[in-house]
């Protein structure tokens, strides 16, 4: 079946990063050194929806920029020019043709091609791949439920969508209100207790992208995101069968070694590894744990060095999140902890 | 007894004065005598509006400064990626002081404030209508706002936003006491904006200058009407937001807690029913002072007056359908958040109606660059600029992208900045040679204007790309390699810039600030208006007859003619405090309010209040309640002293005008002040009406919950026939007591007794009802919203039970008679209003779950 | 004088109980009419409303030019010329709200 989306895909002549410095010297003065194409940024949209919502800040920017010019220029020219020049802007008629009839005919076309924009981005279609995303403190849930023969996948601060597909996100959070944000792909959808809001968008480029929590969630809110792989249909298709089968068994005993720790050590109270004894469900599913880009909620780089400091340090580098420090661990555990969690590709 | 209204407007030939020269020579002596202010410690219970005025904007002043450090430690904080100075949990509770003492703390008391000192001048008022009622809302944001504050010195502040989201600000997710702070806190700051907001509202309508017509208010004085307006809808939505959750923070009452049919939206309605006014409540007055200071230093009237006062009420309007613009992204149905974005845009249009009458007075005009005329083109600039991003985030897909990054803190910034700040520092320096022996320096002015000016541009202008590109808000930290530090390094050099313009600012308070009541620097802008007539603590000499909107511009020797006492009420009439009442139209003159003195009654009332509040928020309740009750004594001291009854014959003012010393009904002063506080009751009320509709809402198939039963129609019935029978009672009494032979007919205690009694048997009746069911608060949103209505009730019983018991004890003292029964009708109009409250309560608890199919 | 503004806060208040209410309970696919519950109500309620602010438009013009042929006071002139530009305005304000039901699905 053609999973492409039937939409056209965002126009070539506005290369994002060449719209997006012309975006910059149009509106500023400002000496502005940071380039816009980043993997977190509403100004480098990657698909429709966020190609249309950034359609709609250029033309508001220019547009924004011409009045604010005008009125400035204004506002100079009843200050500096000869009285006798100025005399016929200090009457009535500006007021009604300058703050009333100027406004309301400007927004009599904005407003409608806001509600056009609107209407066309955020649709769901009924062949959207579905994920449901959970918003906890600090961290995110995912799971693609079993769909078309695919199995069920879950996994934890990441997401893999395939591009020219519609994707409808589900999410609610578990404790406090989240907000589920990816800058290239979309606009953001609160992630409330109590309530489940659909969020549904297109990729179109293929790449690595960053989400974040955009709510105020408490302690950690700043270091609450998420990776974003977009991918080709056939290796999502991949993607999703390794991540959908049990874990890897520990090839050597060092990894052996590993796995006995995380057990003897209760980690499987609160994390799940598929295919061991470890069931937990209270914090992130760790069963391809070392196949994600990131740990710590897309805060740190994924390999045995960082996942071993997490395990140690855990308070110290996210203080006031729900896993404890485990310090006590000596070098050699920790390593090999780390090792056998790396290994779970 | 009370002075004719005449449908024409007061006209009068202004060649002739209402009183001749040379005045008796002691006149003036016996005018000054009673408006000296108390000396040594005593000067602490002034209630002149020129000293509250003064002290009020001077205690804003201190919390912008004490909230502006709090920005700096901040935005040192993010000038680099991973940067230590501030940990996560200094730092959430540093953003959430910024935000709650900035608008809590500073914005609304500041434009307050402001009032409280120019409304009485503009309007040739000697006084507000309820001076003590000035004093008591400063007092309680004095002591309140400072305990407040220093919460963060004590790690106690709290942390969870300014808008306080649960349920990360619930019991299970912010356990300690910082969030009963800024519920308990923040509640009773409201309280004080509210009593501000009365006053004003009551000042603007009854104590204008003799002829000032609506068409010839200051539009400082409309903005101001609008304002308060505004807060005594748009407050209402958050007290009753933070009485909830304190409720369920307190007693466990699910409001907004999931799993037991509640819901966290419900809080984000009523936080931004009040939220969103806010900004344009801060912002009116803002352009209020504006619309003064431009004509004045532009020396020509203000261009289209008429828009000017249409824009102001559309904003008023408008401003309550823009709420759900902060909940765009909360997944609410597209066409729902259509309407509000349809307001959004809306609204922008009375706020470029007012640019361009500014922008046509100016060119009308000749304005020079002196100190304010330049703030108010930089609040021009940087307004406009705020303006249009306000338009960019109304449109709600764009909205989904900016809405919680920093684009939305450049743009909030952009308005509350260019729309408040700037125009207050143009009032500074505008009005201050009105209140201070020398004015400010025009050299350091110029100073403190450009590092301003450059430093918020500097500051804010940058995080709309550092939004755009990702950041988010109040995010204490962020990555290497974002590519947002460099924006944000420079928005923190900006914030030094900034820092440094207030510095230099208090600087030039310290140097020239001087303040006097006469003896002014004077009319150093050759200004139009009334508050530059020469005036003292007791306001003008006489009240003058007023023929156009510059008065001092338009009609010769004015001043001197106030001066000389030629206008109306040169003197004292009764020896104490007084003003003239004028009516609300067209201000014709029609009684002199006696105006009550220094006290510490009002003083004390605060404190106790705000003792009341801050000591239930660290869990010491014996000692609260102890609080309380002094509280509800001294305001009980405090009014015992009012309502002082015709002292003396109708005076003769001057000019013909023989006005009485005291009227009661709709004419009173205090009449209007009831309504406006049953408007507030009233709004506070509908928001919980709101509220349990709101949860029915969200509960379907849950209204009542299986297993809850709804108590029989007839208990319903049989509560509201009480109430009815109650309210019946008072007609009679109010009856019995009418006549202008002064009598004190017995059957009016009796009569309020009855009706008492009728009335706390029909609340104990309410909540007995269902209680038997055995229906419990805590299990479900229903039982709490049952309760919440009931108690709700229950509470304005017994401030009912207390007025009705202190106009007994009027009675009894021989302070009520069938001509002075003020405090009889104050108390009449509280009944009234807790009578239909009761009313519609029990119609939607008894009611509503059977026409919704409940059983 | 506000009656275009009160004209604005019914329809307002209608037009988002009623999408509320109804998209919340689900029962968007009702029809009135021939037409979808939501958009119906909306588009009526602007029509009410729009019509209602009009009407307080013409009276307000009206009793404007009969004043200014009358000896009448400054203070009700200037009533009379705030209720005009009130009423205009908010017939537009009134519109804008409506627009969305041309465009916008009913709950979604």
């Amino acid at each position: 079946m053609d999973l492409k989306s039937t939409r056209p895909r965002p126009s070539r002549a506005l290369d994002p990063l060449l719209a997006c410095t012309r975006w910059l010297a149009l509106v500023s003065g400002v000496p502005v050194l940071a380039g816009c194409s980043g993997i977190q940024s509403a100004l480098d949209p990657a698909g429709n929806d966020a190609y249309e919502i950034y359609l709609l800040t250029i033309v508001m920017t220019v547009g924004g920029t011409l009045i604010f010019v005008g009125v400035t220029a204004l506002l100079l020219y009843a200050i500096f020019s000869r009285p006798e020049q100025r005399a016929w802007l200090g009457t009535r008629r500006t007021i009604v043709y300058g703050g009333l009839a100027f406004p309301i005919v400007t927004l009599t076309f904005l407003l409608p091609y806001g509600l056009t924009v609107m209407r066309d981005t955020d649709v769901p279609t009924a062949d959207a791949l579905q994920i449901e995303v959970i918003g906890e403190q600090f961290w995110w849930r995912v799971r693609y439920p079993a769909e078309q023969g695919q199995p069920e996948v879950t996994t934890a601060n990441e997401v893999a969508l395939p591009i020219g597909r519609r994707v409808t996100v589900t999410v609610t959070a578990a404790d406090v209100i989240h907000s589920f944000w990816i800058p290239n792909l979309a606009g953001k959808i609160d992630m409330i207790p109590g309530r489940v809001n659909r969020f549904s968008f297109t990729v179109e480029r293929p790449g690595v992208y960053r989400g974040v929590c955009a709510e105020f969630c408490g302690d950690q809110h700043a270091l609450m995101a998420f990776d974003v792989l977009a991918m080709e249909d056939a290796e999502f298709s991949a993607w999703r069968a390794a991540q959908a089968a049990p874990a890897r068994e520990p090839v050597t005993p060092f990894l052996e070694r590993g796995r006995e720790l995380f057990r003897s050590g209760g980690c499987g109270n609160c994390h799940a590894i598929r295919g061991t004894e470890a069931n937990g469900q209270f914090g992130p599913d760790l069963t391809h744990v070392g196949s994600r880009r990131t740990i710590g909620a897309g805060q740190f780089p994924n390999n045995i060095g960082t996942l071993g400091g997490w395990i140690a340090n855990t308070q110290h580098l996210k203080p006031g999140v729900r896993m404890p420090s485990y310090g006590m661990l000596t070098g050699e555990d920790l390593r090999a902890i780390a090792g056998y969690l790396e290994s779970l590709k | 007894m009370n002075a004719p209204e005449s449908p024409k407007s007061f006209e009068r030939d202004t060649s002739e004065f209402p009183n001749p020269v040379p005045r008796p020579k002691d006149e003036l002596e016996k005018l000054k005598r009673p408006w000296v202010p108390p000396k040594g410690l005593s000067f602490i219970t002034a209630v002149n509006n020129t000293y509250v005025g003064m002290w009020y904007v001077g205690t804003a002043l201190l919390f912008f400064v004490l909230a502006g450090i709090l920005a700096l430690i901040m935005r040192t904080q993010l000038a680099s990626p991973e940067s230590d100075l501030v940990g996560h949990d200094l730092y959430n509770q540093l953003f959430t002081m910024h935000g709650t003492v900035m608008m809590f703390l500073f914005a609304v008391p500041a434009v307050e404030a402001a009032s409280v000192y120019l409304l009485p001048n503009m309007q040739a008022a000697r006084d507000l209508p309820f001076p003590r009622l000035s004093a008591y809302a400063f007092w309680a944001y004095f002591v309140g706002g400072l305990v407040f504050f220093s919460t963060i010195f004590f790690g106690l502040a709290p942390k969870s936003g300014w808008f306080m989201y649960p349920p990360l600000s619930s019991l299970k997710y912010s356990p300690e006491d910082n969030a009963d702070w800024w519920l308990l806190g923040i509640g009773f700051i409201e309280i004080s904006a509210i009593a501000g907001a009365i006053e004003i509202i009551v000042g603007v309508m009854k104590t204008r200058a003799i002829g000032m017509s609506l068409d010839k208010m200051p539009i400082y004085s409309w903005a101001m009407i609008v304002f308060a307006a505004m807060i005594i809808v748009g407050f209402p939505a958050i007290i009753l937001g933070t009485l909830l959750l304190e409720m369920e923070r307190a007693f466990d009452w699910p409001f907004f807690i999931a799993e037991r049919g509640g819901d966290p939206l419900l809080w984000q309605h009523l936080f931004w029913f009040f939220g969103h006014p806010e900004v344009y409540i801060i912002f009116i007055p803002a352009t209020g002072m504006v619309s003064m200071i431009v004509p004045a230093l532009a020396q020509t009237p203000l261009v289209g007056y008429r828009l000017i006062v249409l824009a102001l009420i559309a904003t008023g309007f408008l401003s309550f359908g823009l709420w759900v613009h902060h909940m765009f992204a909360t997944g609410l149905p597209k066409m729902s958040l259509s309407f509000f974005s349809a307001a959004s845009t809306a609204v922008a249009v009375p706020s470029g109606i007012q640019v361009f009458a500014w922008i046509a007075t100016i060119a009308a005009g000749r304005m020079k660059l002196n100190t304010p005329s330049l703030f108010i083109i930089g609040f021009l600039f940087i307004f406009v600029l705020g303006g249009l991003t306000g338009v960019m985030v109304a449109m709600v897909p764009f909205d989904w992208q900016a809405h919680d990054t920093y684009f939305v803190v450049a743009h909030l910034h952009y308005v509350l900045i260019g729309g408040m700040v700037f125009p207050l520092f143009a009032a500074l320096y505008f009005w201050i040679p009105a209140a201070s022996k020398r004015p400010l320096s025009e050299r350091l002015g110029r100073w403190v204007f450009g590092l301003m000016f450059l430093g918020v541009n500097v500051t804010f202008f940058p995080m709309h790309i550092t939004g755009l590109i990702g950041m988010p808000r109040r995010v204490y930290t962020y990555p290497v390699g974002m590519e947002w530090h460099e924006l944000n390094l420079i928005s923190t050099v900006g914030a030094f810039m900034i820092a440094a313009g207030v510095a230099l600012f208090i600087y030039d308070m310290l140097r020239n600030f001087r303040p006097v009541q006469d003896q002014n620097a004077g009319n150093v802008w050759n200004a139009g208006t009334l508050e530059w007539l020469p005036n003292g603590n007791y306001g003008v000499r006489s009240i003058p007859v007023i023929t156009s909107r510059e008065p001092l511009w338009d009609q010769a020797n004015l001043a001197k003619d106030v001066e000389a006492g030629r206008y109306y009420l040169p003197g004292t009439v009764t020896g104490g405090r007084e003003t003239i009442v004028t009516s609300p139209f067209d201000a014709r003159p029609q009684y002199i309010l006696q105006i009550p003195g220094p006290g510490w009654q009002p003083l004390l009332a605060a404190v106790f209040t705000a003792g009341f509040f801050l000591l239930l928020t660290v869990k010491l309740v014996f000692p609260s309640i102890v609080c309380g009750v002094l509280a509800v004594g001294c305001v009980i001291w405090w009014l015992w002293e009012t309502d002082p009854g015709p002292v003396r014959p109708p005076a003769d003012i001057g000019g013909g005008f023989t006005v009485p010393v005291y009227v009661t009904g709709p004419m009173n002063h205090s009449w209007w002040g009831m309504i406006s506080l049953l408007v507030v009751c009233g709004m506070i009320f509908t928001c919980l009406v709101f509220s349990y509709l709101f949860l029915w809402l969200v509960n379907p198939g849950a209204w009542p919950p299986e297993g809850v039963v709804v108590p029989h129609f007839l208990y319903g019935a049989v509560v509201g026939a009480l109430y009815l029978a109650s309210a019946a009672l008072i007609v009679w009494a109010s009856r019995n007591l009418r006549g202008e032979d002064r009598r004190r007919p017995a059957s009016v205690p009796i009569l309020i007794a009855i009706a008492l009694l009728l009335f706390v048997a029909g609340s104990a009746m309410d909540l007995w009802s269902h209680w038997q069911t055995g229906l419990s608060p805590k299990e479900h949103a229903y039982g709490a919203a049952v309760y919440g209505i009931v108690s709700f009730q229950v509470l304005f019983v017994g401030v009912t039970l207390i007025m009705g018991l202190y106009t007994i004890a009027r009675w009894l003292a021989g302070k009520l008679d069938s001509v002075r029964r003020t405090t009889f009708d104050n108390t009449m109009l509280f009944w009234y209003y807790t009578t239909a409250q009761g009313l519609g309560g029990a119609a939607v608890v008894y009611g509503f779950p059977k026409l919704v199919g409940g059983y | 004088m506000l009656g275009g503004f009160l004209a604005w806060a019914v329809q307002f208040t209608v037009i988002y109980g009623v999408t509320s209410t109804v998209c919340a309970r689900g029962w968007a696919d009702t029809t009135v009419l021939g037409a979808g519950i939501v958009p119906f109500t909306v588009a009526g309620t602007t029509l009410v409303a729009a019509v209602a602010a009009a009407a307080f438009l013409v009276h307000a013009l009206r009793k404007h030019r009969r004043l200014q042929s009358a000896d009448a006071s400054v203070t009700d002139v200037f009533l009379i010329q705030g209720a005009v530009l009130i009423s205009a305005f908010s017939i537009a304000a009134i519109l804008w709200h409506g627009l969305p039901a041309l465009i916008l699905p009913a709950c979604s």
